[in-house]
């Protein structure tokens, strides 16, 4: 899985979409995972994150963030809009030592930064170099900014287009826009708030 | 996916709602079957107001659009969910990616685009032949007939998913001339993918890859995923 490589954007834009996993390694200390992917999502509720979840039950934008929790398993995710966050998330995980792999997925630069504050060091990193092949059937830039905050590709560019136009028509906020597309996303590594934003940006 | 002729009110609303812009309207909504990548976007969406949208689990070999395309099923060969497989995520523990190796993911049909196992057999035919191992536990690398070879049984290369990952490793030295075979393949597939690269920072925390990258001239975006190495038990020879 590889479903927060990828995501495109500005620097301005990314530097409000931060996600920390926390994952079980299968055969390896996947037994009795689930109370430590539970204090990880704990941890993380602590820091106002703009979505948590798990691939087995969804997000908080479709389930109350005690509903994710409960049912969280092998996976667990949550989104910030800011290092700050990140450092203190990052700070508690440290401390808790709950053994399961830890990864911070946004700027290499800004990740840096909470690694280095939080006392953590880099193990290994994920590279994107980006789309090849035939680029010309890829929807816009501005699309692409939205859609690949789902690395499933559950969001469609039809969907972000149609949203768009009732910003411009006034039957729906940005924020509501991005409350009906990040249900898609199954797994909640999707950030609403800063696709709010973007699909504020694109309805003017 | 499905939809029910006698039951839907041909409202249009599931339209936008599939990744593969599969749906459209006739008299009522019709879903092209092999466009339809039984991904469930528009029945999960619950955006149907007459609950017209069915799923009908398939047989082999379609069965693979849902496995591959749904990323709450589970792959029976792997236990895992989704596409690829833990990769770099908890490298830590499992050890997979070791100093002065490369980790190359080529996920077809991404973003948003979808593929075919034909292109997937394409990319991955390339690679074999730059003497690359695929990962095991990868769900396209049990579709492979010769992991040698690379190439994907015959009666699966029609079938389309949202996307697919080849995952393989390398040596460092080879990165050049992989990314170069996989420059050329990139013209003849009918589809986008997207390209990671995997690197075990050194000792003093650099990561011998970016600086390759950086000498290569080879573009990568500001943005990444990073294992911040908190998973127990460390992998053999570990050494943080």
């Amino acid at each position: 899985m590889t479903h927060t490589s990828h995501r495109r954007g500005s620097a301005e834009s990314l530097s409000e979409d931060y996600i920390v996993l926390m994952n079980t390694a299968i055969g390896i200390n996947d037994e009795d995972h689930v109370p430590k992917l539970q204090g990880f999502l704990r941890i993380a509720l602590r820091h106002n994150p703009k979505n948590i979840g798990s691939v087995t039950m969804g997000s908080m934008d479709h389930h109350k963030p005690e509903e994710v929790m409960a049912n969280a398993h092998e996976i667990g995710h949550a989104v910030f809009d800011n290092e700050e966050a990140v450092t203190e998330v990052l700070k508690e995980l440290k401390d808790a030592d709950l053994g399961l792999s830890v990864v911070v997925s946004g700027i290499f630069e800004g990740v840096d930064e909470c690694l280095e504050k939080a006392g953590l060091k880099h193990h290994t990193a994920n590279f994107s170099l980006g789309i090849w092949g035939r680029t010309e059937k890829l929807p816009s830039d501005d699309t692409l900014e939205v859609t690949t905050m789902c690395g499933h590709a559950l969001i469609s560019a039809n969907l972000v287009k149609a949203m768009v136009e009732e910003i411009k028509a006034g039957t729906k906020t940005p924020e509501e826009a991005a409350r009906t597309l990040a249900p898609n996303c199954a797994c909640g590594v999707f950030n609403p708030a800063r696709a709010a934003k973007l699909l504020a940006i694109m309805a003017k | 996916m499905k939809i029910d002729r006698e039951i839907c009110i041909a409202c249009g609303l599931c339209v936008p709602y599939c990744p593969m812009a599969a749906i459209s309207m006739d008299d009522v909504a019709v879903i092209d079957q092999d466009e339809c990548a039984d991904c469930g976007v528009c029945l999960k969406s619950g955006i149907c107001p007459v609950d017209c949208i069915y799923f009908e689990p398939a047989p082999w070999p379609r069965s693979l659009r849902a496995t591959f395309s749904d990323p709450t099923t589970e792959h029976k060969e792997t236990r895992i969910t989704g596409r690829g497989t833990e990769e770099m995520k908890t490298n830590d523990v499992t050890g997979r990616f070791k100093r002065g190796w490369v980790g190359v993911g080529c996920e077809l049909g991404r973003p948003g685009i979808g593929a075919r196992f034909r292109d997937v057999d394409k990319v991955a035919q390339v690679l074999a032949k730059q003497g690359v191992e695929f990962e095991l536990k990868n769900p396209v690398t049990f579709l492979m007939e010769d992991t040698k070879t690379g190439k994907l049984r015959e009666d699966v290369l029609n079938e389309k998913v949202l996307s697919a990952i080849i995952e393989c490793i390398f040596p460092i030295e080879k990165f050049k001339e992989v990314i170069t075979a996989l420059k050329g393949v990139s013209k003849k597939v009918d589809t986008v993918f997207s390209v990671e690269c995997i690197n075990r920072a050194d000792l003093d925390g650099s990561y011998p890859l970016k600086k390759l990258l950086n000498e290569l001239g080879i573009p990568y975006y500001i943005n990444g995923k990073q294992n911040v190495g908190l998973g127990r038990p460390l992998a053999e020879g570990e050494d943080l």
